[in-house]
């Protein structure tokens, strides 16, 4: 299955700026079944592009702009191959909890088990927990994960607008309601509470006109559990289905803030407002640009606040939804 | 004599000689020592016999032979002499800030030649093997696989930068600036209380004191052989300059907080110093990767940073964004090898608490030798035998949370009660992988001029190791002291102040 997938992401700012300075975590990753077969980025006004692989194996590009702007426009373009997953078991053997030990695991494996910025245990979470009967995982832990994954898809409403891109999973909790971003850490806190790695992926989902709750036009982000007999596996709770053919996994990390798809900073006493296009189509060969102008709404970034004395840096992100 | 009277003019005692030996003072007796009490800690400069040591002879036979006015006026040329140079740091109190002088003491701490050779040859020691460590869990992570120190530990612990895995250092030196705290025992031996890998602050200081220290008693100074400090700015230079592969225009920036923070007399001195840019983080930008800083004449590019502000603030695109010190994309140049950053990045991570209690066998375990400084005595909880001899001494006993600071989640045995100690072993019954003791410690005493007379106040030793292409200690150190009486406290935001450190040449 080949994805022609298209990003677009606008800056408009109230007044002009300068030094914007932007990391990129956009580029689909080339691991297991899904292959990148072509990828390609501009930004408006032009800037000279770098790039790295962060230590989590995620390409990363950045760029700086130093001259006076008012709007920045960044395209991403990409094909993607994504071959045969591999089939499930129904369940694992209860054995699967003692793999969980040294000679499975490895560095990259602990660091996902210790609570993270956005992913870690509060009281609001332990009530959530107790409530929901999920205190202990019952059964082997690919069909807790399973049973979790439905608990959260059944406990929340999806709606955008209750949590924004930086809230604490806490508001989500209390209200019931948010986004992929906050059942994604809702998962990830609850199940490395058990012992099991758990991983943030950013990237989009094809939604083949599907039941799925999430917004077609945004970016997606689920969860990976670790499971030593099958690897990592990805959990899918805003949608309850596992991840799949469907999923185009850009980016993983501890959790959001390890893997934003856009971050960045500039000068200039003006406001920011952020909006993004999304748009993921099988296709057989590269697709043309004029297929693509979905624009979403525009959602205005959180008014910073003013806690030193000469605030002139704004921090950007977008939220994943 | 001509001579003499000449070099001295600059000295705040006039004319100075040295009297001899012939005279020995007794502590508790003899003015100025009347009040001068010797206790169960080591003592600088009387044996516990009351006798003065040697190397405290020609000082002490100067001292009692000035009357109580004229140390008083040469205490207060001292103080003026700090004033005038700006030598202070800022109080904050009721939204009030005051700017004050480190209070500073006539009299010299002495550190023998064989001390000093230990103390060289043991932080020299320490800080290649922290500097391992820490390319190690950079890296491979070999330590971790092996067992040696916790995994929780370092993944767990908010210095660790996971940013800098795999990212190349310059002579594999993480640490290029060290500060570490020792203290002297009752047995009289140096032991290491606390490392200081990340901005240690002090030195100037060290230098300040030395210019006062020695202007006090000019000819005791001189017959004493004492190690010169002064070129401690040229080898902090020389260290910068190693972490670049070039030798010829390098630019280096000092990369302050900015005025308000509480050191920034010492990067200002500093920068003065050593010749280089002194810079906050607003004069800095980032172009294509490449750190310049903006000058009337344009942009300048900066190859090495020595840097003041703490990684959270380094750079607010990859750490805390809400930091207005740093510069955005100042990560990325540095991880493109376009501008070096002493000390490195995340070197935190290697002087918790925690951590510390692991240093010794980190060095058994990097360099296949025997710890030449010791710590503090230190039991880890998690291990059965240490944790039986915890619970079993809780009343001696001082016993900390691994990741708690600033005196949270702290037993103090002593002073505890028997109830309070009750729920305190429970507590560590339940998680003994949290916690660590060590014995109540003890500071040795030294000798202080308190106005009326000469008294012992408690004191420490940081000494400064710079670590580049090569590692060095200029021979010296900021010896800090507690100016209360019976105080334990050193630090100078809290009635601390310091002396002159002489080290002997022999």
């Amino acid at each position: 299955m080949f994805y022609s997938i298209r990003h677009v992401t606008r800056f408009r700012y109230s007044g002009p700026v300068r030094e914007s300075v932007m990391e990129l975590r956009m580029q689909p990753r080339s691991e297991g079944p899904q292959t990148l077969r072509s990828f390609q980025i501009s930004t408006n006004p032009r800037a000279q592009l770098y790039a790295y692989t962060d230590h989590l194996g995620n390409a990363v590009y950045h760029f700086n702009l130093l001259r006076e702007h008012e709007e920045l426009r960044i395209e991403a373009q990409a094909t993607v191959e994504i071959g045969q997953m591999p089939a499930w078991p129904d369940k694992l053997d209860p054995l699967e909890w003692s793999r969980y030990n040294d000679f499975n695991l490895s560095d990259d494996h602990f660091d996902m088990l210790e609570p993270s910025r956005f992913a870690k245990p509060s009281p609001e979470l332990e009530s959530f927990v107790k409530i929901a009967d999920m205190e202990k995982p019952v059964g082997d832990p690919f069909t807790a994960l399973k049973t979790l994954q439905r608990g959260i898809y059944d406990s929340f409403d999806y709606e955008p607008g209750v949590t924004e891109v930086n809230s604490p999973i806490e508001v989500a909790l209390e209200q019931r309601r948010g986004v992929c971003q906050d059942f994604a850490h809702i998962m990830t806190a609850i199940a490395r509470g058990w012992g099991i790695p758990c991983r943030y992926v950013s990237g989009d989902l094809y939604h083949k006109g599907s039941r799925d709750r999430s917004a077609a036009n945004a970016t997606h982000a689920w969860v990976e559990a670790y499971l030593p007999s099958l690897g990592w596996v990805g959990f899918d709770p805003t949608n309850n289905i596992m991840a799949a053919e469907r999923h185009v996994r850009a980016a993983v990390g501890r959790d959001y803030s390890d893997v934003p798809p856009t971050r960045g900073t500039y000068k200039g006493d003006a406001d920011s407002e952020l909006s993004i296009a999304v748009s993921l189509e099988p296709t057989q060969a590269p697709v043309r640009h004029e297929d693509f102008l979905k624009v979403a709404r525009p959602m205005v970034s959180p008014t910073p606040t003013a806690s030193m004395p000469e605030r002139l840096y704004h921090q950007q992100q977008q939220q994943q939804q | 004599m001509q001579h003499e009277v000449f070099a001295n003019t600059e000295d705040f005692g006039g004319p100075d000689i040295v009297a001899g030996t012939g005279r020995v003072s007794k502590p508790g007796v003899d003015a100025p020592y009347a009040n001068y009490e010797l206790g169960k800690p080591f003592d600088e400069m009387f044996a516990p016999d009351g006798q003065a040591r040697a190397p405290y002879a020609a000082i002490d036979s100067r001292v009692s032979s000035l009357p109580l006015e004229e140390l008083n006026r040469r205490q207060q040329a001292v103080e003026q002499s700090f004033l005038h140079q700006g030598i202070t740091f800022t109080v904050y109190n009721d939204n009030q800030a005051t700017e004050r002088i480190i209070p500073t003491d006539l009299l010299p701490r002495i550190v023998t030649a064989r001390e000093w050779d230990r103390i060289e040859r043991g932080l020299t020691q320490r800080i290649h093997a922290l500097n391992l460590f820490l390319r190690d869990i950079y890296n491979d992570g070999r330590v971790l696989k092996d067992g040696v120190i916790p995994r929780s530990m370092i993944y767990g612990s908010k210095h660790y930068r996971r940013e800098m895995r795999g990212i190349p250092v310059p002579h594999g030196a993480y640490v290029n600036i060290c500060g570490s705290d020792l203290i002297r025992n009752e047995a009289g031996d140096f032991v290491v209380l606390e490392d200081n890998l990340r901005v240690p602050s002090g030195v100037s200081y060290m230098l300040a004191n030395r210019d006062v220290a020695r202007r006090a008693f000019p000819a005791v100074f001189r017959s004493m052989g004492v190690r010169p400090i002064e070129h401690y700015p040229l080898e902090l230079l020389a260290t910068l300059r190693s972490l670049t592969p070039f030798h010829e225009d390098v630019s280096i920036a000092i990369l302050t907080p900015g005025v308000f923070n509480s050191a920034y007399f010492e990067h200002a001195f500093l920068a003065r110093q050593m010749g280089v840019e002194l810079v906050e983080g607003r004069d800095l930008l980032i172009n294509d990767n490449v750190v310049y800083t903006r000058t009337t004449s344009g942009l300048k590019r900066i190859d090495v940073i020595y840097r003041r502000i703490d990684d959270d603030f380094i750079d607010p695109l990859i750490f805390r964004e809400d930091s207005a010190l740093g510069v955005p994309g100042l990560f990325n140049a540095y991880r493109a090898g376009n501008v070096m950053i002493a000390n490195a990045l995340g070197t935190g991570v290697a002087d918790d608490k925690a951590v510390y209690a692991y240093v010794p066998r980190l060095i058994r375990y990097y360099l296949a030798e025997e710890p030449i400084l010791d710590n503090v005595e230190t039991f880890l909880c998690r291990e059965e035998k240490s944790l039986q001899h915890v619970l079993g001494n809780l009343d001696k006993l001082v016993v900390k949370a691994v990741g708690e600071s600033g005196g949270y989640g702290m037993l103090i045995g002593p002073h505890a009660s028997q109830k309070e100690r009750e729920d305190f072993a429970e507590k560590i019954r339940a998680d003994p992988e949290n916690y660590i003791a060590q014995p109540t410690i003890q500071l040795s005493t030294a000798p202080t001029f308190v106005g009326n007379g000469i008294e012992a106040r408690h004191v420490d030793l940081r000494p400064f190791i710079l670590h580049g292409a090569e590692t060095k200690l200029v021979p010296g150190a900021l010896t800090r002291v507690a100016l209360k009486r019976g105080s334990l406290v050193v630090n100078s935001s809290q009635g601390g102040g310091s002396k002159d450190t002489w080290v002997l040449s022999q």
